[in-house]
């Protein structure tokens, strides 16, 4: 491939379309044996190589070597050759496992988190046959390992099964999961099965007892898993344990008494959950520490303990490089907390950002949705106007529905409106946990109107403000005028004599500051990216190492090299050019 | 045995609470915490007997409203902190005794407002719209300290006086607010007059004031530093003191621009 490509804009097309030449012949020979159904879900696995293809090429922040990619198509194939779908979920699991080994061997937890993220594909046709197959087929019948075994069987509820019916190595998937040939991998038993599958295959079972509603027994599982993953201690362990404490608290909110009651199970989980926090802290496992973070912030605010998430927040501090949905969710509970302690401006910079930071993708769209509802309340408490266009997007259209039609009547000032409003949709503002927040906002209306008057009116009578704000009684309009004077809503003055407001000429808003102010802020918010997205490049550790000892991977990695030097020189003669011209 | 005392010592408090004086109560309630601390019941666990928890709850109710009436805020709050337990009980374990409950958060709610504690209000606010039982501001003890905010925010300060004056005080420790309540009023609606009238006739600055005579208002506006001539009261201009203020400010925006600049710069550097 090197050398072919003139320059790197034509490369990148053209491997993805060599990658994809290939992976279009695979999907072709399965989808023979296949229904539509599925054949949707295995073209999401297909899609993976070449966009990981194309970002090896251009040298992106991801590098991962082509090994990898080779792994994931060894699993595809298997998949192309099963027609059995039990057999098949059994390999994607299993699959996984090599994900596992390589993230102990390497000490890379992108790994783990590749794993943890294919669950989603093949989350929807897990039952407890599959998982126990999967137990049943990697555990070896020794006492050690049996006994985690064990539990995991008893779990969902298949203890009957026998353990060790065929070997450890995932590298025999096919044979194993046909499971016709038992003794097949006997020779490599001796090999101990990591806690990181262990693990993995708890979070499964977590995730099937959700998705079929045992939740009073999937927290019972999900305290003996997250005593286990206590007691392991392995740092490679972080990003799972992430996952199991995120169920624990999952499954503790579905259980009887639901959270604003305070009887509700999620209260008696935080002695744990502080626990976990406190050992992710000391043990500098900030997949951890940033979930549970989450989690008890979570759990605090569903039963309105406001000022104990307060506190937790000021005694906290959240892991700087933490999973970006976790800094999403984050940055969200952190603006609600704000907005209900009238901190508007900090409320406001958490939930924008929490809005940015949020998955754009359609499986997203309730965080997104609660996000932005929140952040229009308080967009509204400000003083501001939200945009039109939020209300235009597609995903949130319905759901912004109740919430466009405050904004319009925030924004005309008429407080009749305002209130039927409320009336009308007070249960949907209530479910949103927006209600107490939009109450504070009649003051806001108020202010509007008496903007809007001020504006059209050069002179105006207090009986007149008084009737069209639908204001109890004169005596009210005067001293709410007063105070808009005062905090700076209106320029105008008083008379009490005769009873008018007087409006003061509109002073040229670019000769005060404010153009400069949102100059700066715009110029701050770019740099600050631009710094975020430096942060954000990936440098595997060891990976050098590790090219030395196979000569031959480091052979092709030298020739990936002088492709991208060669690459870069010319990009550099490019640019090397304009800067001889100046 | 011990309990038999407790319940004497809850009626005594009970029946003859409001002319005690707060010496008394203050013994009686310490002799009945004593009661409590013996019978391992001051503060909830599993081991209390049920039948003690009503009582415990009683007596710091009791000491909570005995300290509003001596006006004493920190007694009160350290009350309002030891009754939380108690009301997160389940309700099968300790009935609920909605009234006397929503009496003392609307006087908690009335105590941090008064003290401009917002932020504190709003998150009890928050906490009771989840609460189960009638915490609404239709609840004759939690919507008076609501509406009170409510016109607060919004500048009907009228609709505060009249709230204040009139019967629709729910009870009697309420009315230890009303006068920290009216000259909260009174310096918000000074400070807004300031700004907002160029003079004011003394005549209707009374009614304006919520002042009972014109020799109060000449007394209130010169605590204020209000020139009063020929029956009119005059404000000193804003403009004329913040003069060199604004000359100051005009110095400070260029200072911020060349700041800002120079950012700007050395960002760029360490990008390029």
């Amino acid at each position: 491939m090197p050398g072919k490509t003139p320059s790197s804009n034509g490369n990148e097309p053209l491997e993805n379309g060599v990658r994809n030449g290939q992976d279009v012949e695979m999907k072709d020979g399965k989808s023979k044996g296949k229904k539509g159904v599925k054949d949707s879900e295995e073209e999401m696995t297909v899609v993976v190589p070449p966009t990981k293809g194309s970002k090896q090429s251009s040298g992106g922040p991801t590098p991962d070597t082509d090994e990898d990619t080779t792994m994931d198509e060894d699993k595809v194939n298997d998949e192309a050759v099963k027609v059995d779908p039990v057999a098949q979920t059994v390999a994607e699991i299993k699959g996984n496992f090599a994900l596992l080994d390589r993230a102990v061997a390497l000490f890379d937890a992108r790994f783990s988190l590749r794993a943890l993220r294919s669950i989603s594909l093949f989350r929807k046709r897990l039952d407890p046959d599959i998982i126990a197959q999967a137990i049943v087929d990697t555990f070896p019948a020794m006492v050690t390992s049996g006994l985690a075994a064990k539990q995991l069987l008893i779990a969902i509820g298949r203890e009957n099964m026998p353990l060790g019916r065929s070997g450890s190595s995932e590298m025999e998937v096919d044979n194993e999961s046909s499971a016709k040939t038992p003794k097949n991998g006997a020779t490599k038993e001796v090999k101990e099965i990591i806690p990181e599958i262990d693990i993995f295959l708890g979070i499964l079972i977590q995730v099937y007892l959700f998705d079929s509603k045992q939740f009073q027994r999937g927290a019972e599982f999900s305290k003996y898993l997250a005593d286990r993953v206590q007691s392991l201690n392995r740092r490679t362990l972080d990003s799972l344990s992430a996952k199991v404490y995120f169920y624990y608290s999952l499954f503790c909110e579905q259980l009887a008494p639901q959270p604003p009651s305070p009887q509700s199970p999620v209260v008696s989980i935080r002695p744990t959950l502080l626990a976990a926090l406190r050992t992710a802290v000391l043990r500098k496992d900030i997949d951890t520490q940033a979930s549970v973070i989450v989690l008890l912030l979570r759990n605090y605010l569903s039963t309105s303990h406001i000022t104990q998430a307060d506190l937790l927040v000021s005694h906290t501090q959240f892991p700087e490089n933490a999973v970006n949905n976790q800094v999403a969710r984050f940055l969200y509970y952190l603006g609600r907390i704000r907005a209900i302690q009238l901190r508007y401006t900090e409320a406001h910079e958490h939930l924008t950002a929490a809005t940015r930071k949020a998955p754009s993708s359609a499986c997203a769209a309730g965080f997104s949705a609660t996000t932005t509802k929140l952040l229009l309340v308080v967009e509204l408490l400000m003083g501001d106007i939200p945009e039109r266009s939020t209300f235009r997007q597609p995903t949130l259209e319905l759901a912004l529905q109740p919430y466009f039609l405050l904004v319009q009547a925030v924004r005309i000032g008429n407080l009749g409106d305002f209130e039927t409003i409320i009336a009308d949709h007070a249960d949907t503002f209530r479910r949103d946990g927006t209600y107490t927040l939009i109450l504070r906002l009649r003051q806001n209306v108020i202010k509007t109107g008496i903007r809007m008057m001020s504006l059209s009116y050069s002179r105006i009578s207090l009986r007149d403000i008084c009737i069209r704000l639908r204001l109890g009684s004169e005596e009210s309009a005067e001293y709410i005028v007063a105070k808009a004077i005062r905090d700076g809503v209106i320029e105008a003055t008083l008379d009490r004599e005769r009873g008018f407001m007087k409006s003061k000429e509109v002073g040229d808003v670019y000769a005060t500051r404010e153009p400069g102010e949102a100059f700066h802020e715009r110029i701050r918010a770019c740099l600050a990216l631009h710094d975020e997205s430096v942060k954000a490049m990936r440098f595997p550790m060891n990976q050098h190492r590790l090219e030395l000892k196979n000569a031959q991977e480091a052979r092709e990695r030298e020739r990936e090299m002088a492709k991208e030097i060669q690459e870069g020189d010319l990009d550099e003669d490019d640019l090397g050019g304009d800067f001889d011209g100046m | 045995m011990a309990d038999r005392t407790l319940q004497q010592i809850l009626t005594q408090l009970k029946t003859r609470g409001p002319s005690l004086s707060y010496a008394d109560s203050l013994a009686l309630l310490s002799k009945a915490k004593l009661t409590l601390l013996q019978l391992h019941a001051l503060t909830p666990s599993s081991s209390t007997p049920a039948h003690l928890l009503p009582l415990a709850r009683e007596t710091y109710e009791q000491g909570a409203l005995a300290s509003i009436r001596a006006h004493d805020p920190d007694a009160f709050t350290h009350y309002v902190q030891r009754l939380q337990p108690f009301y997160e009980l389940p309700a099968d374990v300790l009935p609920p005794n909605a009234p006397e409950r929503n009496k003392v958060t609307g006087l908690y709610l009335l105590l941090l407002l008064t003290e401009g504690r917002y932020a504190e209000f709003h998150s009890e606010l928050e906490s009771l719209a989840c609460r189960d039982s009638g915490g609404d501001e239709t609840d004759r003890y939690l919507g008076y300290p609501i509406r009170l905010e409510r016109w607060l925010m919004e500048g009907s300060y009228d609709r505060v006086w009249k709230a204040i004056q009139s019967r629709e005080v729910p009870c009697e420790e309420y009315g230890v607010f009303s006068e920290i309540l009216t000259s909260q009023i009174r310096s918000e609606i000074a400070s807004s007059s300031e700004r907002a009238y160029p003079s004011l006739p003394l005549s209707s600055t009374k009614s304006l004031l919520f002042l009972d005579s014109e020799g109060a208002v000449v007394e209130f506006a010169q605590h204020r530093g209000w020139v009063v001539r020929d029956g009119h009261i005059y404000f000193p201009d804003p403009a004329e003191a913040g003069d060199d203020e604004s000359g100051r400010q005009q110095k400070e925006v260029s200072k911020m621009i060349i700041e800002n600049t120079l950012g700007y710069a050395r960002q760029l550097e360490t990008i390029v």
